[in-house]
């Protein structure tokens, strides 16, 4: 089982260019990525074109991974995730996607929504599961969709000058939730 | 949102900015803030460990094998030939019969004019910005490493009297130059770190401009060529 710590040593030798650590770090860690670019692109060569882009940044950014105060799961999580949603809206803005504006549409939460909220584990699960369904649904979309504030605003009916106002309603909750 | 005092203000912001919800100009702004704020960089930890916990429940799935060997040979291609060779067979402007030539030109440019710089030139950038009716064509290649640009013009020139000023677009930020291009087909410039995450992802151009080129520091003539930096 490699610990959070074997991930950060092998984070520490990357940045000093150790071949070694960085084909350690991948075999550790590659197949959580991928799922996670899999379930944010929903298409695996994309999947697979995001993986590697995202390991070469890891490989040239190492050295910038202990200032930045995040754990060495997250900090990876949050690099494969931030490269998905700018390949996603790239996409969506290339191709003004009809199944994307079907989708916009349907303002309940999804069979697929729901799977994932019931995938969540520990204290975001305890706090997502005690916001209102609609914002819970909202933050998960803003981070695994990569939605934006048009996008939430015409999926919830939510007037765009006001749905700012109402996500960080929500996200404020949140965070008086996992900090207590 | 003028109903959030200061400490709620930065919560949510911070919130925001980890899930990619602010505008470019906002964007920026919180980086510039927390550059300089110890406690905002602990607000956006905060964020970006519990919303990476949203993940928590996604299954691995192990990637296919070519995605390691993309990463290396993108990374530590074996020898500097065949990634020269590789180059210059993505850019689609050599037949595969005349890659050998090819490699065998590039290695003795590099004997001829490269005597003073001791590591090989290794793009994991390309880029072709051409007009659309390719009456010009340049190609680049950007090695991250070494943070060198090669340029290389195989169609078109400057108009007379005129010269060809070459800038970098990353996302939804103006033109940055990257100088006036030389007579000489083919020119390596040295990027500026600052400009480093620019030139990864970002898209080339080419402006039409006056000698000693654009007096604003932004493209002032028409915009002669386009093309986006993709990974090799």
């Amino acid at each position: 089982m490699t610990t959070p710590a074997d991930i950060e040593s092998m984070i520490g030798r990357i940045a000093l260019g150790d071949k070694a650590a960085f084909a350690a770090l991948y075999s550790a860690t590659s197949a959580k990525l991928f799922g996670v670019a899999l379930r944010v692109l929903n298409n695996r060569a994309e999947a697979e074109d995001a993986m590697q882009e995202v390991f070469v940044k890891v490989w040239r950014n190492a050295a910038r991974y202990q200032i930045n105060g995040l754990s060495p799961m997250t900090w990876l999580v949050t690099i494969t995730r931030n490269h998905c949603i700018d390949r996603l809206r790239a996409r969506k803005a290339a191709t003004g996607d009809m199944d994307e504006a079907a989708d916009i549409a349907d303002a309940t939460p999804g069979p697929e929504a729901l799977a994932i909220a019931a995938s969540e584990r520990g204290r975001i699960a305890d706090c997502m599961a005690q916001l209102a369904p609609d914002r819970a649904d909202a933050v998960r979309r803003a981070y695994l969709e990569g939605e934006t504030y048009e996008e939430l605003a015409q999926r919830y009916a939510v007037p765009l000058n006001t749905i700012r106002t109402w996500l960080r309603r929500g996200l404020l909750t949140l965070r008086e939730c996992l900090s207590s | 949102m003028n109903d959030l005092d200061e400490t709620e203000e930065f919560k949510a912001l911070a919130a925001e900015y980890a899930l990619g919800l602010l505008s470019p100009a906002e964007t920026a702004a919180f980086e510039d803030a927390l550059s300089g704020d110890p406690d905002l960089r602990d607000l956006y930890a905060l964020w970006a460990e519990d919303f990476a916990a949203l993940t928590a429940g996604i299954d691995p799935v192990e990637p296919p094998k070519r995605v390691w060997q993309n990463i290396e040979t993108t990374l530590f291609p074996a020898n500097p030939a065949t990634a020269r060779t590789s180059f210059l067979q993505r850019l689609g402007i050599i037949p595969a019969s005349l890659v050998g030539l090819a490699a065998a030109v590039a290695v003795l440019a590099f004997v001829d004019f490269g005597g003073l710089v001791n590591t090989p030139f290794r793009p994991a950038y390309q880029a072709q910005v051409a007009a659309a009716d390719q009456s010009l064509i340049v190609l680049a290649g950007y090695d991250p490493a070494q943070g060198t640009l090669r340029v290389e013009r195989s169609a078109g020139g400057a108009r007379d009297g005129r010269v060809l000023e070459l800038w970098v677009i990353a996302g939804d930020n103006p033109p940055v130059s990257l100088g006036v291009l030389p007579d000489a087909a083919q020119t390596d410039i040295t990027i500026a770190p600052d400009l480093y995450a620019a030139l990864e992802g970002g898209t080339l151009a080419i402006s039409d401009e006056p000698p000693g080129g654009s007096p604003t520091g932004a493209p002032t003539g028409d915009v002669l060529a386009v093309g986006p930096l993709t990974l090799l």
